[in-house]
């Protein structure tokens, strides 16, 4: 008898696989409605992507870390008294300042090789910053919940935290590079 | 993850090395989104050609890219857990958990590509875009999510494994650097399908 078995891991993942692509499907939908607001803007379209894979991967670092350390215990799935827990959300939230941080200057460069003016330029780097920032609260809270939810209940967080957070983030990072572009008004 | 002894010797003191956390998760996102940018326009151009070869693929390609990911992602995460916990040993054997592991990824592929196949076709005559048939559709699927399924599995079963021998931990390494490779792998699987199917 192994710890893992096929059946479990199908039947776990099977329903949430198709319903987390479906939601992805409707960010690009998200997307392509905006997408005449956006062009407008240069460089916008551009930060789509980095935005949804710099937020899905700290939604997967954070939750494939939470999930080993609820099966090995190190982590229990309530919020009072946890030290690993606020020690692992600490390390993600440095870890998106840092990198939106990083990806934001470069932003400000590609713009100005681009001939963007510096003010714009600056303007398009707060924009990400910001949308970025937005960000990291949506990423922390649905992936706690969602590794504290789906273990509780018997589910293997393994299974389930990656895929419905990455599509979570898929749509939120859209909104929220929306909502930063009027908040700085490019 | 550290789990040290406290000083008394009897109390088990569970601490988080952020440092350790900061230090592999930002040198690897940085290095991934870097890529991303730089190698996104490529592969935007891969999708929009293959997206032009039949019609009914630019409803389908992107959920099927998304599928992958998720799937990977999972596995990734699993073979996490089986490390810290010594469930799977860091050697590149194929053990029975191991073999548990990445037949349940190819299983998932397989039905999980078939659905994206049928749902994308029902959306295509829901809402009155061009496709081609139901078959032609869902065998592209299949092909497409088998093998870079396959491909991909191995990839992730040798980083999470090589990470964890390096002294990284596998949860801050895997996911995000095979969500980089993945879309790459997974485009040009389509784009192979497609001319099988063609």
């Amino acid at each position: 008898m192994t710890v893992y078995s096929v059946r479990r891991i199908v039947l776990e993942s099977y329903p949430i696989l198709p319903a987390c692509a479906l939601i992805s499907l409707f960010a690009g939908y998200l997307l392509n409605i905006n997408v005449e607001k956006i062009e407008k803007v240069p460089l916008i379209l551009m930060m789509v992507p980095p935005i949804n894979g710099i937020g899905g991967n700290i939604g997967s670092i954070l939750g494939a870390r939470l999930a080993s350390a609820l099966h090995m215990g190190t982590v229990e799935p309530r919020l009072r008294g946890q030290r690993v827990l606020r020690g692992n959300i600490r390390a993600s939230v440095l870890m998106s300042i840092g990198i939106f941080l990083i990806i934001s200057a470069s932003f400000f460069f590609i713009a100005c090789v681009r001939g963007t003016a510096p003010v714009d330029s600056i303007r398009l780097m707060f924009a990400f910053f910001i949308a970025g920032i937005m960000l990291v609260p949506v990423i922390v809270l649905s992936t706690v919940a969602l590794a504290f939810i789906s273990f509780a209940r018997g589910l293997d967080p393994d299974n389930v935290v990656i895929p419905v957070v990455t599509s979570i983030i898929d749509v939120s990072g859209v909104t929220c590079l929306l909502i930063a572009i009027k908040i700085v008004g490019v | 993850m550290i789990i040290r002894l406290g000083l008394s010797g009897a109390v088990m003191v569970k601490e988080v090395n952020i440092r350790a956390i900061l230090i592999q998760g930002m040198s690897v996102l940085l290095l991934c989104t870097i890529i991303e940018l730089g190698a996104g326009f490529a592969l935007e151009r891969m999708e929009e050609h293959i997206i032009e070869l039949i019609p009914g693929l630019i409803v389908m390609v992107p959920p099927l890219l998304d599928l992958r990911g998720n799937i990977n992602g999972a596995l990734a995460s699993r073979l996490g857990t089986a490390l810290h916990t010594g469930v799977i040993e860091p050697r590149l054997a194929l053990t029975a958990e191991l073999k548990a592991n990445i037949v349940s990824s190819l299983i998932l592929s397989f039905i999980a590509s078939a659905t994206i196949g049928l749902l994308s076709y029902a959306i295509c005559i829901l809402t009155g875009a061009e496709t081609i048939g139901v078959l032609s559709l869902v065998t592209i699927a299949l092909i497409a999510g088998f093998t870079s399924g396959l491909i991909l599995a191995t990839f992730t079963v040798f980083v999470a494994v090589i990470s964890y021998v390096k002294g990284l931990d596998p949860d801050n390494i895997t996911s995000p650097v095979m969500a980089t490779i993945g879309d790459f792998v997974t485009v040009v699987c389509i784009f192979l399908a497609v001319l099988f199917v063609r």
